[in-house]
């Protein structure tokens, strides 16, 4: 069976998928009650800005069809068609077309056409051919007028109609009735319209994480479709685009695709990615892909100089170790910190630059550890101080119990411990 | 061995440090005993909640206990203050109520004044960190410096600079543990408590852990390798002059309740004569005379009579008010407490002899818990803090401890699980999981058992569980003294304002036999008075012995009456068929886990059938058992049988009931199981009997009901069967006003009445009060049954109607002050009928009332009367639910019937003439699951439709296999066998099917169909 998993917002659920619903959940369950019912269910917390993108991103798309785009949040995008009929062949073949563009990017959705905008909008709600048979929900009513609607029994937008005007304004405000007469083409609806942004930047989260590059790949193509969108709306295409693979815990791999001329076409560069694709082997799975393409027009690429105009004598140190690491590579040049922890091996941390100012540990601590402490024969050393006894980190599987010492051979002063397992050398004291 | 030094541990966390100290007072001083410590000091941080826990262990493992308190004031310092004699104890106690009463619940705030005032009440000091010359300066010759040696960075050097602050102060160094946990594998607990207490994950916690394991109850070999001699000498000799213990405790009674010139004993006596003559106008009979005089000469014997006289005034108060009120416990049944109207309980009335009183042997203190109308008992807390003062009277505390969910929450989050996972496996505990954190649970919610996070959660979840958490306030167990209470326990804040509580619960002051009064609430009080209002009577002229209230009974026809309306308890009665009192609380015994584990029903029902034979093995344990045809069914014949034929002495047989009442919890019955079986062999019983006898005990556990218990209950039983059975009317709207309480919904009592022919009339706003009351003999719905509606809205309409009836909803609106939301509440429970028509008309007009612009008020608009089309039945019947809980209208299923028909699904009624064996499918809406605590795993469900209720057994596979359903449906079907026992009969359900979308067919689409079960 597949995984269930439910859009969870306040601790209850906001949709979930067909594997979710055969266990019980329903969109409105308490979070508490859907868990005991599916008890493996997979728990998404709701995220706004992923939906304003999702929307953002096909209306983006739909640039194409028409120029006045308009977005209805949370679920909406208006197409002003009017004017492109005749380009695409009649509104039922735009439908088509609309519905098909819409799969190919991942969505479903509900499509409708009405003389008016709101029309429009509310007939794809509530499905229907008619607005006077339209369930009243449709109409996206306050919850609490909706709520009242109900309990005078009105349920379709025809019983609606038929309440005297004076008593719906009294006790539904005055935004119902100018909303009926905008549907109904009696009032004007201006609406603002969508400006698609100047750059193409798109993030798709994926549903579980990939490691094969035609799984990524098929993914990208998503993008891809969006990208010709954005781009036939503005007749442009791009030289070449950026797609980035998010890992967790790990830098993002980040892909430059490039072509001599410029291109809108997905087939086109999908084949290039493919090729891409093919060179690289992801070292970790991929949870999220990126595309960004700027470069409708060109750019001039000035490249400072990387090293000789310090500026600043103060930054000096920084530079020194920008340039070390430059040269000898970020992880092994770095700073001290001290970490607060019991274990000594844990005590500090590589710091970006000069060391941190946490506290100090409270015993006499060699400022060079042995990795890993090195184990001792008998009598090699003579204990001069001790012991000190740490016994800490059960909770991730590296608990150590050691007595520590200071201990002399000869002139050097070195730090040993006993442990279960023997004696150990763990550092040397300057 | 004899060259091991003397140690006292002086410094000592339990587990009542919160989140600091990782083992019980009781293993502390169990280890501390087992490694020949001469003494130990338990000195929580700023309490003393754990020390009689402390103390009963210790007197039990022969160890000598000091009373102590560690404490960190304001400044910093931070000191352990010990007591040597009782004097210095009650010095400390204030102290910590000081600092208790400074801070927020939970904390406390001294400062070196504090500590400076009991400077000379003998009390010792132990300086922890802080200025030395100060602790000199005041506690000359009863102060040390600490020096407590972990194994740290340098010993040597910290204990050099200790040895020089002990010279330039004059104060002498001691050495001391600081200890934290008995052993030293509590280390992963103490961690993880520092990280709850932290808020932090354990990982992020650093510094703030303890370096190592040390903070245990360490063996004095290695003592002595880490400390000299003479530091260690310095701990025992210390731990010498510390003399106090906690037996030396008396509890004083207040004295005000004795008029000057008067003895207790004589006041006691003339308040017992005046009863009498009041209860018994007609002479008093001569065997309750001769009971009296027994009574009264061991009270006075005892000197308990102060008891009593506190009683009675908190009674007489209640009286006085007209809250209704009565005493149980194992001196309330006596002829005294029915003298002084402590109880109902007729001594005359019941023809056996109670036996448990108060007991000469045992020396315990009487228990006397009177419950009131739980709607007023605030008014009788009041009158005994106002009477005695916040100085003498205090609540105790009910110890909250860590249960299996808040474990894991807790644990969770310490060990750094995310907030997904930790709320997964709390989860993963259902409520009828019990008390374990099982793996398998784990497993079914996703998560791995076997990883090594998974099983440090379970692991350290099995020791925090039983861990205090914090100090509450107990539902209502007074404790009032002579003199100030804060020299005898330590009081500190509660949750809720202007509440007190005392350090201890009422396992301390049992155990250290002080008194408490408890003030507790019953809901059967309320309505019980409610309906004797009603009916202009009073509780004690309610006949007894009524036949027909007993017939009723025998039917299980007991919906609404206290105590014998649960499920267990209906199905019981049709085969006990009580026939007078005394079955009663047999009845009420009986069916509880105690007598049920213990095996003891079905040989009570078959020897009361005449189907097994009644035989004693003794004329001594016939005594004891003849009254329940020879099975053991209340606690005091537990005790009774282990003296008469074990040998226990009583105070023993009191040990096996406190053990009794603890083992599930603590264990501990195995030596009196040697001893019982042992003593009745050696008097000549058979191995089978006496083992048969412990097996009860176990079962008994914790739930045995005394049988003066079940006899105050017994009397609240008869009297609200009486009601019921004569007056269901007045008995109905008395459950309704008293909501919440009891076992059913408002629905399930309104259709029970009008079952029995009582005419329900819905709430009208130009008829209801508030309450629900009688209009002709008909009950008339109170507007306290509108859901949402605020009770001061439902008595201005009340008020407003006075000056005439109202026009229409605006006039209403006005003359009443409601608002728009008042009145949505009323067009929503139908009350609007009478003004605005049917429900949508109502909702209509209710929505009416719009704020007016620039105007404060709310105000009706000009406009003309609308009809809309009036609502179906289902829709009428779904918003009558919504709003009060139950319909007046049709029963929901009655209109689903033909398509339940068509589905081969039989109406209760039905069910219920289906013979043993056969095969039945049902459905109907879930009003109750209950998972019982004796049955392993198995839920009772209740079905209800529009004949009745039908009573499903779900066993424990299926349970598994249809959680879903269970756990989902509203509407439930059910196919099962019939199990039929008399008029008893049982679905025991082979397969569940979810029908609840059914119940949305009532109405439009989209819209949920919400119970108010």
């Amino acid at each position: 069976m597949d995984e269930s998993w439910a859009v969870v917002e306040n601790r209850s659920v906001l949709v979930c998928n067909g594997a979710a619903e055969a266990l019980g959940v329903r969109p409105g369950s308490a979070l508490t009650a859907a868990w005991a019912l599916a008890p493996q269910l997979r728990i998404l917390p709701r995220d706004a800005a992923a939906e304003a993108g999702a929307l953002e991103a096909i209306a983006t798309w739909a640039c194409q069809f028409t120029a006045k785009v308009s977005l209805e949040p949370p679920q909406g995008v208006l197409l002003e068609v009017a004017g492109s009929l005749r380009l695409f062949g009649g509104i039922a073949r735009l439908m088509a077309r609309l519905r098909g563009g819409l799969a190919d990017l991942g969505f479903e959705g509900q499509l409708a056409a009405g003389p008016t905008p709101r029309a429009a909008l509310w007939l794809a709600r509530g499905g229907g051919e008619t607005l006077q048979a339209l369930p009243i929900g449709a109409i996206g009513p306050e919850p609490e007028a909706l709520a009242l609607l109900r309990r005078i029994g009105v349920r379709t937008l025809g019983e609606l109609m038929q309440l005297p005007r004076a008593g719906i304004t009294a006790r539904f405000g005055q935004g119902l009735l100018r909303d009926l007469d905008r549907a109904l083409g009696q009032a004007p609806e201006p609406r603002v319209f969508f400006v698609p942004p100047e750059r193409f930047k798109a993030q798709l989260e994926l549903p579980a994480p990939v490691m094969e590059a035609d799984r990524v790949l098929f993914a990208a193509r998503r993008l891809l479709l969006q990208l010709e969108g954005f781009l036939a709306a503005r007749q442009a295409g791009v030289r070449g685009f950026t797609l980035s693979l998010t890992h967790r815990h790990k830098r993002s791999t980040v892909i430059d695709v490039g072509s001599a001329t410029p291109h809108r076409d997905t087939e086109h560069w999908q084949r290039l990615l493919r090729e891409h694709l093919g060179a690289i082997v992801l070292k970790s799975p991929a949870e999220a892909i990126g595309l960004e393409a700027a470069g409708l027009a060109p750019l001039a690429g000035a490249a400072p100089g990387l090293f000789g105009d310090a500026r600043s004598e103060a930054e000096a140190w920084e530079r020194l170790t920008e340039r070390l690491q430059a040269r000898l590579g970020g992880a092994v040049v770095h700073g001290l910190a001290t970490h607060a922890e019991h274990r000594p091996e844990r005590a500090w941390r590589a710091a970006g630059g000069v060391a941190g100012t946490d506290e100090m540990p409270p015993g006499p601590r060699p400022l060079w550890l042995l990795e890993p402490p090195r184990r001792l024969g008998e009598g090699e050393f003579v204990l001069l101080a001790g012991p000190e006894r740490i016994e800490s980190g059960w909770w991730d599987g590296d608990d150590v119990a050691r007595d520590y010492f200071i201990a002399a051979r000869g002139a050097s002063l070195a730090w040993i411990y006993r442990a279960r397992e023997g004696w150990f050398l763990h550092g040397l004291f300057a | 061995m004899g060259c091991l030094p003397e140690y006292a541990e002086l410094h000592c966390l339990s587990n009542f440090s919160f989140l600091r100290g990782a083992s019980h007072p009781e293993e502390l001083v169990e280890r501390a005993a087992a490694l020949g410590y001469s003494a130990l000091a338990l000195t929580d941080e700023c309490s003393l909640a754990g020390i009689v826990r402390a103390h009963v262990a210790a007197k039990e493992h022969k160890l000598k206990l000091i009373a102590g308190a560690e404490l960190r004031l304001e400044d910093g310092t931070r000191l352990v203050l010990l007591a040597t004699d009782r004097g210095s104890y009650g010095a400390l106690c204030a102290l910590i109520t000081t600092g208790r009463r400074r801070g927020r619940k939970g904390t406390y705030v001294l400062a070196r004044s504090d500590v400076e005032v009991c400077a000379g009440s003998g009390l010792l000091a132990l300086l922890l960190e802080g200025d030395a010359h100060w602790l000199a300066g005041h506690f000359t010759g009863r102060a040390w410096i600490a020096a407590e040696l972990h194994c740290g960075p340098n010993d040597r050097a910290w204990l050099e600079s200790l040895r020089e602050l002990s010279s330039a102060s004059g104060l002498p160094l001691v050495a001391a543990g600081d200890v934290h946990m008995h052993l030293r594998s509590r280390r992963p607990l103490q961690d993880a408590l520092t990280a709850i207490r932290l808020g932090a994950p354990v990982e992020r916690c650093g510094r703030a852990l303890f370096p190592n394991a040390e903070r245990h109850l360490r063996a004095r070999v290695r003592l002595a390798q880490l400390y000299p001699s003479e530091l260690l000498a310095e701990s025992a000799a210390i731990a010498g002059r510390c003399a106090f213990s906690l037996d030396e405790l008396r509890y004083e009674y207040p004295e005000e309740l004795v008029p000057p010139g008067e003895t207790p004993a004589g006041r006691l006596a003339g308040l017992t004569a005046q009863g009498l003559a009041w209860r018994f106008p007609s002479g008093v009979p001569q065997r309750v005379r001769a009971l009296i005089d027994y009574e009264l000469r061991l009270i006075a014997e005892l000197r308990y009579e102060a008891f009593f006289l506190t009683v009675h005034d908190v009674v007489r108060f209640a009286r006085e008010r007209g809250i209704l009120c009565q005493g149980r416990g194992s001196a309330a049944n006596s002829a005294v407490c029915y003298a002084l109207g402590i109880t109902e309980v007729d001594p005359g009335r019941l023809s056996t002899l109670f036996e448990r009183f108060v007991s000469r042997e045992r020396n315990e203190p009487p228990d006397i818990d009177v419950d009131f109308e739980h709607q007023r008992r605030e008014e009788v807390i009041q009158y005994i803090y106002g009477k005695y003062g916040r100085e003498r009277a205090a609540l105790a505390a009910t110890v909250i401890c860590y249960r299996p969910r808040s474990a894991v929450r807790d644990l969770g989050k310490a060990l750094g699980l995310a907030p997904e996972q930790v709320e997964r496996a709390a989860r993963s505990l259902a409520w009828w999981d019990g008390r374990r954190v099982l793996p398998e649970r784990l497993a079914d919610t996703g998560l791995d058992p076997a990883s090594p996070a998974l099983e440090r959660l379970v692991t350290l979840t099995g020791e925090l569980v039983g861990f205090p958490r914090h100090l509450s306030q107990h539902v209502g167990g007074f404790v009032i003294s002579r003199g100030p209470l804060a020299e005898l326990v330590p009081i500190e804040n509660a949750a809720m304002p202007g509440r007190t509580v005392i350090q201890w619960d009422k396992d301390d002051l049992e155990a250290l036999g002080l008194l408490k009064v408890d003030v507790l609430a019953l809901g059967m009080l309320s309505a019980i008075r409610r309906a004797l209002d009603f009916l202009g009577m009073k509780m004690h002229q309610v006949p007894a012995e009524d036949p027909a209230v007993y017939a009723m009974i025998q039917k299980a026809d007991t919906v609404g009456v206290f105590q014998i309306e649960s499920r267990a308890q209906m199905s019981m009665l049709p085969r006990l068929r009580p026939e007078n009192f005394y079955d009663l609380v047999i009845e009420v015994a009986i069916v509880r886990p105690g007598p049920i584990q213990g095996g003891m029903v079905h040989p009570y029902l078959r020897r009361r059938r005449g189907l097994e034979p009644v035989a004693y093995p003794s004329v001594a344990v016939q005594g004891v058992l003849e009254r329940t045809l020879g099975v053991p069914i209340f606690q005091e014949q537990v005790m009774q049988l282990a003296v008469v034929a074990a040998g226990f002495t009583p105070g023993e047989a009191d040990q096996l009931r406190r053990s009794m009442a603890a083992w599930k919890r603590k264990g501990g019955l195995e030596p009196f199981e040697r001893r019982l079986v042992q003593g009745m062999l050696e008097r000549g019983y058979r191995r089978e009997f006496a083992e048969g006898v412990y097996r009860q005990i176990l079962g008994f556990g914790e739930y045995g009901f005394p049988e003066s218990h079940s006899a105050s209950f017994a009397l609240l039983v008869y009297v609200s069967a009486w009601l019921k059975c004569h007056h269901p009317a007045a008995f109905c709207a008395a459950l309704l006003n008293s909501q919440p309480m009891g076992f059913y919904a408002p629905s399930q009592l309104v259709q029970d009445a009008r079952r029995h022919g009582v005419e329900v009339r819905p709430p009208d706003v130009s008829v209801s009060l508030w309450d629900c009351t009688l209009e002709d003999g008909a009950l008339r719905l109170g507007l306290r049954m509108v859901g949402g509606l605020a009770a001061a809205a439902g008595a201005r309409i009340a008020t407003a109607r006075t000056a005439g009836a109202f026009a229409s909803v605006e006039d209403l609106a006005r003359r009443a002050a409601l608002n728009r939301r008042d009145l949505r509440c009323l067009a929503a429970g139908s009350a609007l009928a009478a003004l605005a028509g049917h429900r949508r008309q109502a909702h209509w007009a209710a929505a009416g009332m719009t704020q007016a612009a620039g105007v404060l008020r709310e105000a009706f608009i000009d406009e003309p009367a609308l009809a809309l089309p009036p609502p179906g039945e289902g829709e009428d019947i779904v918003a009558d639910y919504a709003s009060l809980g139950l319909s007046l209208g049709k029963h929901p299923l009655a209109l689903l019937r033909p398509r339940l028909s068509n589905l081969g699904l039989l109406p209760a009624v039905a069910v219920h003439a289906q013979v043993h064996g056969s095969q039945a499918r049902t459905a109907g809406l879930v009003t109750c699951r209950q998972r019982p605590d004796t049955a392993s795993g198995v839920i009772f469900v209740t079905l209800e439709d529009e004949t009745g209720c039908v009573n499903v057994v779900v066993w424990r596979d299926l349970v598994e296999r249809q959680r879903r359903e269970l756990l989902g449906a509203r509407l439930l079907a059910v196919e099962g066998r019939i199990e039929r026992d008399g008029e008893v009969v049982h679905l025991i359900a082979r397969r569940l099917i979810d029908r609840s979308s059914l119940l949305g067919q009532l109405l439009v689409p989209s819209r949920d169909f919400h119970w108010a079960v």
